[in-house]
């Protein structure tokens, strides 16, 4: 059976991917349907969603238009989500990978550095970070790679430590292989779909940091983001319940959709040991 | 472009309408009893007025301290811990008569060593607001237990003005002197003269204060205590009046976007009276040091492209002026023959095609002080992009705005400073060249240097009679109207929001802060 | 014995690790702009350089930071937390009157999210191919991607503005002066929708958790046997099944415990609730280093704690292992 029809077997997952298709393409049809910034105040401020033609999400507490910050905000997200993983990846898959290779002593400094950062908690460090940066899209995307890697290491050297005696790797050692090597070409591409499906799982939690952040004042007050959209809002969701809940609706979807093509990617990769990986990737 | 709604915003301003006369319920007989649940934002970091002059501080513990003197809606002096005063006619000598029956929280009298103590050692160690109006002061001395001689070097118009409870406050001299002030034992339960009395301050919660069963003036206060709240969350607290929880907002409280629905709930009443002392005015730093701000025509672009109008009626529901020009309405001696700055794009261009603009960038600091300082920004900065302004916001929290300010590492910051009622004790100081010193975010920030404008302010200072001030102040807002030192935004209306059985709560120019002696309950 | 020579290994351990996060944290909060003196002197609206010299002196801060940095551990060394500049109290008093507030809080959200996480991940499994069972599912996939504020904001607009049911904010009725059981009533009040807000995502997770596993296990060879002696299936779910797959759940169930004090950032601003979550953040909007590192420290310590405890538990529910780490 094909990688996809595995995949798209789990009707979940087929969903989940159409979902995050549209949202793709609403991210990138913004500029074209919206070429305006998302900032401007074009009409009166509190129109309810289809009160005036043109715009059906109404606007918010400053006249500008919901639909083109949900628009705008999409890119920004998702931007944010893939970013601030793809650097804690950067971070997490080479030291789990020499953690685990090389095992003793360099796995036990390389793991004791790991549970550190897993001591503090997560958010109240994402927290000091941003506000030692100051907010802004680097900031938040550094902060959230810093607290989010290290589930990343754990599940690499847990990986690279189950398949580092494995008869291939062996072998390679005694043709001469360097250690960089057998890591690169050998072990790593192994442990490639577990890593992708965490990966997957990551976007749609750092999102969901991100919009906190955002919520709590710590984002960043250029860029148009679902998180700043519900943080702005929260203030007037009384009076406008609109204004919170099209972005929250946006990032629940996104959320969503991003898990369950985790899931359905789990299932396509991994028919067999999927559930033990989800077990230590939750975490 | 200019909006085609402006006129649907008239609807949103319904606060103009509501606002009911604080002094409404004077006729009625005041009633004895009940507790008044309000709300304290943020949590004070403590409640020793004089060692502290934050806002939530002077709110909870100026109904626990006094000054010698308390100020109307329109800033004039009257009586509290002195009952009269006599000013000699050279403006150099100023006499204080006190009351002779005040007794300390702790049973101890008050007498003129506690003034003398309090203004001479205590404010001069700790309080800066009161330092730069002790500059002036040459001796503070005891005529006898009721009698206090302040003497100055030269005339200073705003003195009188200066004797507010958070401003000069008396505090017990037989507790503090020869200890060390902020370690005295005594700071963790406040000992004032005040009309309540320190209960409890359970932290994070609720600050609880209880009837002074021996004040002075008879019959006050009417409550039996006040319970402040501690909300840390802006739409909890606009919750918290909603269900009946707290029964008096004091300003700053709630969020703006919330004023309109609780102001239209029953039983509900708004003064916009009652921080007519403070006079808080909202003001745009610009850079007058380097890059596109140290061009007069471009501050001068900046005050025409920002639609001062639209952020008073959709951002403060109405509430507020938009401000001739360096003096606001409540100082004394506004100029009222100043053009003003009106919302006019087309005119910003120019100016900005006439220095020849060349798109640089500038940064904008909000205030990092809620939800409608940032929106403000916002529309700020996009009124600024129409015009062709390059800005870029760089969002900080308190601790990084008050550094980038204090480094003059801004172009654009947006701050709100008080005016106490008098150009020479909130104006000046904006605009002093000899105020000019890193580290603080309240000096001449943005680095104004002008000779004249230094002369004029210094003279009019000490000038005396107040003819002969005003004539000097008309010549230095001439002058600042020309320059823009900074951008001039807004004075603020801050509403206070109760229930309409709470009578005769605000009755000073500095509103719930000392506001709760005179108030009472129909119940 | 040997479960306290462990105990005592871990504990050692325990202590660098804190002292490293003790260090950690100080440099990093170095570098956050602004100190305590400049937030305070900007508060009260006016400063001047004497001002704020006296403040830095008072709080120590004029000295060198290794300096400070020296004082700080040492001062820790025999429980002396230093002293919160902003709330003028000594730090411990202050973690210590917001600590219970924040146990109580997460205490009652870990063990309603991981009591009906694992009912309810127990009762999909057991429904795999029906309706209910998928059902469950999409509610828990639909907690876990909402984000958690939006959900606390909803609640109480729902809860206690339009159905009035339940308190908005706080942690008891302040002016009510209840004692003994009326009091306890009216806490557990006022705990219901912060603690099932809390409780929401982690219950996800933990439905999710045990309905894979327990799938699973219904696959393998034991449970097949056990079919085939003729258990009753209620028996073979709950002494087979359920107890395999409660391993895992014990080992995310630490970690998150752990988690929760930074979660309960969120949750106690929006219900103003008075713990150390709240307490935290405004600490760090005004650059109150000795607050800030002293709620840091308490956390971190949590964490190692719940995960000692997480081994212990672990060794208990599964005898066979003997060497986890």
């Amino acid at each position: 059976m094909s990688f996809f029809a595995r995949f798209a077997r789990n009707r979940g997952a087929l969903a989940g991917l159409i979902i995050l298709g549209l949202i793709m393409l609403m991210a990138a049809l913004a500029p074209i349907l919206f070429p305006e910034s998302p900032w401007r105040m074009v009409q009166r401020p509190f129109l309810a969603p289809f009160e005036v033609d043109g715009f059906w999400l109404g606007t918010d507490t400053m006249g500008r238009n919901v639909a083109a910050g949900l628009m705008h905000g999409a890119w920004v997200s998702l931007l944010i989500g893939l970013v601030s993983t793809a650097v804690a990846l950067v971070i997490g898959v080479p030291l789990g990978a020499v953690a685990g290779y090389h095992g003793g002593l360099i796995d036990d400094a390389l793991m004791r550095f790991t549970e550190f950062f897993q001591t503090i908690p997560n958010f109240a460090l994402a927290i000091v970070l941003v506000a030692i940066m100051q907010p802004s899209v680097t900031s938040i995307v550094v902060a959230i790679a810093l607290v989010s890697w290290p589930p990343v290491a754990r599940l690499v050297r847990a990986e690279f430590l189950s398949l580092r005696h494995r008869e291939y790797v062996e072998a390679a050692r005694l043709i001469g292989q360097s250690n960089t090597t057998i890591i690169l070409r050998q072990i790593l591409p192994n442990t490639l779909s577990p890593i992708i499906v965490l990966a997957s799982l990551m976007v749609a939690t750092a999102i969901l940091l991100e919009s906190a952040l955002s919520f709590l004042g710590l984002g960043d007050p250029n860029v148009m983001s679902w998180g700043y959209m519900i943080g702005a809002a929260r203030t007037v969701i009384r009076q406008a319940w609109w204004l919170s809940f099209f972005p929250g609706l946006a990032i629940l979807l996104t959320v969503l959709a991003l898990n369950l093509v985790g899931e359905g990617l789990d299932d396509a990769l991994n028919p067999r040991l999927t559930r033990k990986r989800h077990q230590e990737s939750a975490t | 472009m200019k909006m085609p709604f402006i006129a649907a915003l008239a609807g949103l301003s319904l606060l103009n309408s509501s606002v009911i006369s604080a002094q409404e319920g004077n006729d009625q007989t005041p009633q004895h009893g009940g507790v008044i649940d309000t709300i304290i934002q943020p949590e004070p970091p403590g409640l020793v007025l004089g060692m502290i002059q934050n806002a939530p501080t002077r709110t909870v513990a100026g109904n626990i301290y006094e000054g010698l003197l308390r100020y109307t809606t329109d800033l004039e002096p009257t009586p509290q811990l002195a009952e009269s005063w006599d000013v000699s006619d050279d403006g150099l000598t100023y006499t204080f008569h006190l009351r002779d029956d005040v007794t300390w929280h702790d049973g101890e009298p008050f007498t003129a060593e506690d003034v003398v103590f309090s203004a001479d050692v205590f404010h001069r160690e700790l309080n800066p607001s009161a330092r730069a109006v002790l500059q002036h002061v040459e001796t503070i001395e005891a005529a006898d237990d009721h009698t206090v001689v302040f003497t100055l070097k030269q005339p200073f118009g705003p003195f009188l003005l200066s004797f507010e409870a958070g401003t000069f406050t008396m505090v017990p001299e037989h507790i503090y002197a020869g200890t060390d002030f902020r370690e005295n034992e005594a700071n963790n339960h406040p000992i004032g003269t005040g009309p309540f009395e320190f209960e409890s301050w359970d932290r994070g919660t609720v600050i609880k204060l209880t009837r002074n069963e021996d004040y002075y003036q008879d019959d006050l206060p009417y409550l039996d205590g006040i319970n402040w709240h501690i909300i840390p969350d802006g739409a909890s607290r606009a919750i918290a009046y909603e269900n009946g929880t707290v029964d008096v907002l004091p300003y700053g409280t709630v969020e703006n976007f919330d004023i309109p629905r609780l102001t239209a709930m029953d039983n509900t009443c708004v003064s916009d009276k009652g921080h007519e002392y403070f006079s808080p005015f909202a003001m745009l730093w610009m850079n007058n040091r380097e890059g596109p701000t140290a061009d007069k025509r471009f501050r001068q672009a900046v005050m025409y492209a920002m639609d001062r109008e639209f952020a008073r009626d959709v951002l403060w529901n109405g509430m507020g002026k938009v401000p001739l020009g360096a003096f606001g309405s409540n100082a004394r001696f506004q100029n009222e023959s100043l053009s003003p700055y009106d919302h006019n794009p087309d005119r910003a261009r120019e100016l900005l095609d006439d220095m020849g603009y060349d798109g640089e960038e500038v940064t904008l600091l909000p205030l990092p002080y809620g939800e409608t300082w940032n929106r403000w920004a916002e529309a700020v900065q996009q009124n600024l992009k129409e015009v062709g302004i390059n800005v870029r916001t760089e969002a900080t929290d308190v601790g990084g705005w008050n550094q980038r300010l204090g480094d003059w590492d801004f172009d654009l910051a947006f701050t709100y400073l008080y005016q106490y009622g008098d150009p020479a004790l909130g104006i000046s100081r904006t605009y002093l060249s000899d105020n000019i010193e890193k580290g603080s975010p309240w000096n001449n920030v943005e680095g104004y240097e002008n000779a004249e404008v230094d002369d004029l302010f210094a003279r009019a200072a000490t000038a005396h009679p107040d003819s002969e001030r005003e004539a000097l102040y008309h010549d230095v807002q001439e002058i600042l109207q020309e320059d823009v030192p900074v951008g001039w935004l807004l004075e603020l209306g801050f509403p206070t929001i109760y229930r309409c059985n709470v009578k005769n709560l605000i009755t000073s120019g500095v509103g719930v802060n000392d506001g709760f002696k005179d108030a009472w309950i129909d119940q | 014995m040997l479960y306290a020579r462990l105990i005592l290994m871990r504990l050692l351990k325990a202590i660098v690790v804190l002292l490293l996060i003790i260090v950690f944290n100080f440099v990093l909060i170095q570098l956050a702009p602004g100190d305590p003196a400049a937030i305070l002197a900007g508060e009260a609206g006016a400063s001047d350089e004497q001002f704020l010299q006296q403040l830095r002196e008072r709080f120590g801060l004029d000295q060198p930071l290794y300096v400070q940095l020296w004082e700080y551990v040492s001062g820790i060394a025999t429980l002396d937390f230093g002293y919160s500049y902003r709330q003028q109290m000594p730090v411990l008093d202050l973690i210590l009157e917001r600590l219970p507030a924040t146990l109580l809080l997460t205490g009652t959200a870990f063990v309603l999210s991981l009591g009906l996480g694992i009912l309810a991940g127990a009762m999909a499994a057991k429904r795999a191919k029906r309706v209910s069972g998928s059902v469950i599912m999409a509610i828990a996939l639909l907690f876990y991607a909402t984000p958690l504020f939006w959900v606390a904001l909803m609640a109480v607009v729902l809860f206690s503005v339009y159905l009035d049911w339940l308190p908005a904010y706080g942690m008891f009725t302040v002016g009510a002066e209840l004692t003994g059981w009326a009091h306890v009533l009216d806490v557990a009040k006022h705990l219901i929708l912060p603690a099932t807000t809390l409780g929401l995502f982690f219950m996800a997770i933990y439905t999710r958790m045990t309905r894979a596993p327990m799938l699973d296990a219904a696959q393998q060879d034991f449970v097949k046997t056990a079919r085939a002696k003729g258990l009753k299936s209620g028996v073979i779910q709950r002494r087979h099944i359920l107890r395999n797959a409660l391993l895992p759940i014990i080992t995310l169930a630490g970690l998150q415990a752990g988690q929760m004090v930074g979660g309960a950032i969120l949750t106690e601003t929006v219900f103003a609730w008075p713990g150390i979550g709240r307490l935290m953040y405004e600490a760090l909007m005004q650059r109150d280093y000795n607050l800030l590192l002293g709620i840091f420290f308490f956390s971190a310590a949590l964490v190692i704690l719940f995960n000692i405890v997480t081994d212990l538990v672990y060794r208990l529910a599964d005898p066979r292992i003997k060497e986890a780490t």
